[in-house]
């Protein structure tokens, strides 16, 4: 029904042949589309096949770097778990070793999730961005538990549903910036920093080696 | 003749329009297609590469701890326990693990995982030390 709808549009219409010619005009149209787009389906795929291993690549060597510190790190202190365990005069540096072993778990943790969200979700053309923050406004009390006013367990409930309490309502807007400002550079809530400058102070306090203390000040660097 | 000629003519340059058409699609698909290409591998590898280094580093940082922690024991363990960790960091120090390209990446890992399995035999610690893997534990190799 279309080809009828788009006669009386055109403009001469005292023209016998203009029927026909623009209706073979719409079909030769047509068919260039079609043309183009198969090309440009065709196109996507060479694309993509060219450059998918390049940019894997480049990601992999990108994402070694961003856990080399943490991993590191993580490794230090579960020894230092593993030896306090095996030495019962240790036995009162246990609990906050545990504890920082936990802190340190779970920005490793965030690291490593901060990746896989980008991976599920590929950066969006422009006109996607505004729901695209809206989706991630949402989530937020889900991915970053240590942030903002959701970071006791209990609490992050009443956030959750949106919006309806004004106390939160602040909040939400500031995690949200933090939360993009994360999602571009995967800093999560507790810096690196302060990981290791806890690390360093727990080995000073257990008087052990320089060594191991010169270890953990290179992670700053690697 | 003229009229021959003329159709042929019409026929080609139907299927040059056909062609450059597609071509001129084929392009702009190809710029989109490699730049979304690079985006997904990017993504992707970036998980990859991670996953891997967060393992590999693990094991490095407990070997290197641990040799700290032996250095000044005087368990009669110590020495053998010592031989072995240093074994590891060795190990580590001689593995491109950042390296997407290497080509040994797999076959190395497993070295390394061997030699950390060993090491935590040694130390005995393997039982209870699982737990604190719980990062790792979820990767897929």
């Amino acid at each position: 029904m279309s080809w009828v709808k788009a006669v009386p549009s055109s403009d001469d219409v005292f023209d016998e042949d203009m029927d026909d010619i623009s209706l073979q005009n719409k079909e030769w149209k047509c068919n260039m589309e079609k043309r183009v787009k198969d090309g440009y389906i065709d196109g996507v795929d060479s694309g993509k096949e060219v450059s998918l291993q390049v940019g894997f690549n480049l990601g992999y060597k990108e994402g070694a770097v961003k856990l080399k510190s943490i991993g590191q790190l993580k490794g230090i202190v579960s020894a230092l778990r593993c030896w306090c365990q095996s030495q019962p005069s240790r036995s009162s540096v246990l609990s906050p070793i545990t504890e920082l072993l936990q802190r340190i778990d779970q920005h490793e943790q965030d690291l490593v999730e901060a990746m896989r969200k980008a991976q599920e979700r590929p950066p969006p053309s422009v006109s996607e961005v505004a729901g695209d923050l809206e989706d991630m406004g949402v989530e937020q009390s889900d991915d970053r538990g240590g942030s903002g006013c959701c970071r006791k367990d209990g609490d992050s409930d009443c956030c959750r549903k949106d919006g309806e309490g004004d106390r939160c309502g602040q909040d939400k807007d500031m995690s949200r910036s933090l939360l993009i400002s994360s999602r571009s550079s995967f800093q999560t809530g507790e810096s690196l920093e302060q990981l290791l400058q806890s690390c360093m102070e727990l080995v000073t306090e257990m008087g052990l080696s320089e060594e191991l203390t010169f270890h953990i000040q290179q992670l700053r660097h690697a | 003749m003229a009229v021959r000629s003329s159709s042929e003519d019409l026929f080609d340059s139907i299927l040059m329009a056909d062609n450059r058409f597609h071509i001129e699609g084929y392009r702009e698909g190809f710029e989109e297609g490699t730049r979304q290409g690079m985006i997904e591998g990017r993504n992707h590898g970036m998980l990859h590469g991670a996953k891997l280094s967060a393992e590999v580093c693990f094991y490095h940082g407990f070997a290197l701890a641990w040799k700290c922690l032996l250095q000044n024991s005087e368990d009669v363990k110590a020495r053998k326990r010592l031989k072995a960790v240093e074994s590891l960091v060795g190990l580590i120090q001689k593995f491109p693990y950042e390296d997407p390209e290497y080509e040994n990446l797999q076959e190395d890992m497993e070295k390394v995982r061997a030699k950390f399995r060993q090491v935590c035999s040694l130390l005995n610690v393997a039982a209870d030390f699982r737990e604190y893997l719980s990062g790792s534990s979820g990767m897929s190799f």
